[in-house]
């Protein structure tokens, strides 16, 4: 067996075990996936697990904050587990930030993270959340005017605030339906880059009409 | 065959790799499992969740010393790094988190406002929706147990101690001079803006060592850290017009605010009890800068102001009333830096500076006051863990004071003093558990006036009782140089002293907070003097003393019925004093013994309207009556007022106000005053002492004008 086998063998080996890694990311990207339908905590920890071993990559602490964000709104009235829940979802927010600044989908998961505050309590938290949750949408539209996470999530909010106010609702559902199209041609940056909103956006259509 | 071999090796040291087997036990500190920790080798996939009974094996292929990483909500992570082979039938244990909600939390004497308190009693919006409040936080803030209602001053009188016992900083600096001057039968206001604060926390006792030169209370208010965006706000009043602009930058922004107040048009056409030359006219203008930097804040405030009117008010021993006519000009600057340090450090300076000119004309006598005064801190803070933090600085105040007089029968006079004080800091905030902490602080002040060393202890101490309710205890001794108004005439005193025990009972419900707290203060050192009027010929002392006890009751509800938000105060406060010229002990004219306020907001969504209403009850406070033997014999009347008001809201960006202060019109009497001289029949003629107007009237609109018509005045009702 001479040097350049010996070589080349090990860089087979190398690359299967780099493939492997590859595959393991992939595969757990995959389990938290399939497991936040049933589990978001377990999901937001085997999120939290891979971000861990992947320092560079913003997608799993987005979603470790995600599914504790999205969680959030089904314990609004558990004040200190949400808070505690909030603590955690913002400490993930601010690692995806730091890996990856000035990013219009981060700036959508701050907005809703400061949604789910809003919603707990309105009196306590309108006050200084809200022109917060608006200022990081229309920055977000700024850099990404064609993101529909970012268009939809916007109207959303907007559509919320018209209601309250018992306004018009009619040019945000125009909103919607222009995100609605934007879902049509979106194509994710890779295989786990943010792709959600979709049926929100149908969901919001059906309230629209 | 070889090469077999040698394939059949490599594969072997690739799968070999996976064989170690990582597992073991999760429990609380009181052995409690815990179920859905999160439970991995730090940098690696590998990793699980805990069971039911807080277990928890995991395969993985690592080898050498690694960190496995514990991590569950409300609990602090725990880190343990050994060899792989040594990481099986780990018996591990979770501390809870103390930065969690529900930790315990000191709050004897204390009442936040601001969402950033686990323990805030008010709102950030209650500052501007309470219907007796107007739109001033000191006003607000009176709805709290703790303080007495003086009606006539308008100023917070905290648990049995004058006004001046107070003292207010705007991020932590202190504000020499914070109301504005009205005529003697008129409630003054707050100078800020309280669109400008986020934060307010009010200390009715056993306060930080951080703060001094306060025998009673400190108001601490934080102007807001980042503006949400840019925006223009138009305010139309029916006592004047407010205009203001913030304006955002990549890392800075500026927020730039003006308003005149003019009260002729009002007068004109709601007399009250003043003869009127000119009304009451004034100016303010606010700017905020802000700047962040990599690993700070920078601060600058600065507000000016200027307020003036003439009047003639009646006067039991004048027949043609006294002739009163004032003019104040304030200039406040407040600049800060709150940065980090790395390694756990945080470091904060600031500095303030205040310039005070106002003239008086009463009757003959001409007097101009000028004060120049600055304030200067600097602390540093130190996290050694969740569990222990140290705060300790020091600061420096400055207060040049001087009083011009003249009259028509004395020549010019002018005279003055110098108050320089330094002092020193050092407090330690100590988490034994969850449910057991303390903050025990030392403060050092040493007067250059009086060549004075002072030493104040602060201790406070919280125990968490249940789930929802805790008890805590304050103790302190407190320092504070006497008033200018006796310092400009002799300087030649000491401190007078505090001390504060207090006693706090706190229950939390969602949407429910149940506050109770016994007080004892005892007062030393109190300023004497054996004349009328505090002058030039009056001999001074410090050989006062005092005392006031009582029990504050807080109540506030916003869950029980739904769209109303209420709260209840009442307070409990008996005190004595001898000091100033007081021939007795006797129980001075601005402490009532019962206090009552009722707070309620009322949401109407259909009609997005906000219907607030506050009463206030207070009981009679002494004055002397001269037909009668014995110093401050007497009582007033009750005091009762009811206000109401209704905040509309036309479109996000638009809103009407309506308020009516005393809306049953209630006569009040804030005491009596007698002829100096009695008449041919021995007796001694009275006046009573009402309020200017017994009723006041509001109406507002204001309109928020941003880019993009999405900031809005729901922020202000």
């Amino acid at each position: 067996m001479t040097i350049l086998k010996h070589f080349i063998l090990i860089a087979a080996i190398l690359f299967t075990a780099n493939m492997q890694s590859q595959t393991q990311y992939e595969q757990g990207m995959q389990k938290a996936f399939d497991l936040w339908e049933t589990n978001p905590i377990e999901a937001s920890q085997l999120f939290e697990r891979i971000a861990n071993a992947e320092p560079d990559n913003w997608l799993p602490p987005y979603y470790a904050a995600e599914t504790l964000i999205l969680n959030g709104f089904t314990k609004l009235n558990d004040k200190s587990a949400l808070e505690a829940q909030l603590n955690k979802a913002q400490n993930f927010l601010n690692d995806a930030t730091a890996i990856s600044k000035e990013n219009p989908e981060i700036m959508v998961m701050q907005a809703l993270l400061y949604t789910v505050y809003v919603a707990s309590d309105g009196a306590k938290y309108g006050m200084t959340l809200s022109g917060k949750v608006m200022a990081l949408y229309t920055k977000a539209e700024a850099i990404a005017p064609n993101n529909p996470r970012v268009v939809l999530n916007k109207a959303d909010w907007e559509i919320g605030g018209a209601r309250y106010f018992g306004q018009d609702t009619q040019p945000f559902c125009k909103d919607v339906e222009r995100a609605l199209e934007l879902f049509a041609t979106f194509k994710p940056e890779s295989k786990f880059a943010p792709s959600w909103g979709k049926e929100r956006a149908e969901e919001i259509l059906k309230d629209c009409k | 065959m070889k090469q077999t071999f040698l394939i059949f090796f490599y594969l072997l040291t690739l799968s070999a790799t996976s064989q170690t087997i990582i597992n073991g036990n999760v429990t609380d500190t009181k052995n409690q499992p815990i179920e859905g920790a999160n439970v991995y080798l730090d940098g690696t996939y590998d990793g699980t969740t805990t069971d039911e009974n807080g277990n928890f094996s995991f395969k993985t292929s690592e080898t050498g010393f690694k960190t496995l990483k514990v991590s569950f909500l409300a609990f602090e992570t725990l880190l343990l790094t050994k060899d792989i082979s040594e990481l099986n039938n780990l018996q591990l244990k979770l501390r809870e988190d103390v930065n969690a909600l529900d930790t315990v939390v000191i709050s004897a004497g204390t009442f936040s406002a601001g969402d950033n308190s686990k323990i805030s009693v008010l709102k950030p919006l209650d500052v501007v929706t309470t219907a007796s409040a107007l739109g001033d936080f000191v006003g607000a803030l009176q709805t709290l147990p703790g303080t007495t209602t003086v009606a006539e001053d308008g100023r917070l009188f905290v648990r049995g101690g004058e006004a001046e016992e107070t003292q207010i900083f705007i991020d932590g600096i202190r504000v020499f001079t914070p109301y504005v001057p009205t005529t003697n039968n008129t409630p003054t206001r707050g100078r800020y803006s309280p669109f400008l604060f986020d934060g307010i926390t009010f200390s009715t006792g056993g306060y930080s060592a951080e703060f001094g030169q306060a025998l009673s209370s400190v108001l601490l208010l934080n102007t807001i850290e980042e503006p949400d965006q840019e925006k223009t706000d138009i305010g139309i009043m029916s006592v004047g017009a407010s205009l203001g602009h913030t304006e955002k930058w990549e890392s800075s922004s500026l927020s730039v605010n003006g308003s005149y107040i003019n009260l002729a048009p009002y007068v004109a056409l709601f007399p009250d009890r003043n003869d009127w030359i000119k009304p009451f006219q004034g100016g303010s203008g606010e700017a905020v800068f802000r700047q962040k930097t990599n690993t700070g804040l920078l601060k600058l405030y600065s507000a000016f102001e200027f307020g003036s009117f003439d009047l003639i008010q009646e006067d039991i021993n004048f027949s043609e009333g006294i002739h009163n006519k004032m003019n104040n000009q304030n200039l406040y600057f407040n600049g800060s830096y709150k940065g980090s340090l790395g390694g756990n450090w945080s470091v904060f300076g600031g500095l303030s500076y205040t310039y005070n000119k106002s003239e008086f004309e009463v009757m003959d006598d001409n007097i101009a006051d000028k004060e120049n005064s600055y304030h200067a801190k600097f602390k540093l803070h130190h996290r050694f863990s969740n569990r222990f933090k140290i705060n300790f600085g020091a600061e420096y105040f400055v207060t040049n004071f001087n009083e011009a007089y003249d009259n028509p029968f004395i020549n010019d006079i002018s005279y003055g003093f110098k108050n320089n004080l330094s002092a020193a800091f050092a407090e330690s905030d100590v988490f034994f558990s969850k449910n057991l902490a303390l903050k025990a602080g030392l403060r050092m002040e040493y007067s250059e006036l009086f060549e004075q060393l002072t030493l104040s202890p602060r201790l406070s101490l919280a125990y968490k009782t249940s789930a929802k309710s805790q008890v805590s205890l304050a103790y302190g001794n407190f320092f504070q140089n006497p008033n200018n108004n006796i310092l400009k005439f002799e300087q030649d005193l000491n401190a007078q002293k505090t001390a504060h025990y207090i006693l706090n009972y706190q229950l939390n419900n969602d949407g429910q907070i149940f506050r109770a707290e016994a007080f004892y203060k005892d007062y030393k050192h109190l300023i004497k003097y054996d004349t009328e009027y505090a002058d030039f010929n009056s001999n001074y002392n410090n050989s006062g003393s005092a005392y006031a006890t009582g029990i504050d009751l807080f109540w506030r509800d916003s869950k029980s019925i739904k769209n109303l938000d209420y709260w209840v105060s009442y307070s409990f406060l008996d005190s004595e004093r001898d000091y100033n010229n007081y021939p007795i002990e006797a129980t001075p004219n601005f402490v009532n013994t019962h206090n009552l306020s009722l707070v309620t907001k009322y949401w109407i969504e259909n009609w997005r309207s906000q219907f607030g209403m506050s009463y206030s009850f207070a009981s009679g406070r002494t004055y002397t009556n001269p037909n009668m033997a014995g110093f401050l014999n007497q009582k007033t009347k009750s005091y009762n007022s009811l206000s109401v008001n209704w905040a509309y809201l036309i479109s996000p960006q638009k809103i009407l106000y309506l308020s009516v202060n005393n809306v049953l019109g209630i006569k009040n009497v804030n005491g009596y005053q007698y002829a100096d001289t009695p008449d041919s029949n021995g007796n001694y003629a009275s006046r009573t002492l009402r309020p200017a107007a017994d009723q006041f009237f509001f109406v507002g609109f204001f309109w928020t004008i941003s880019e993009k018509g999405t900031d809005n005045q729901l922020k202000n009702l």
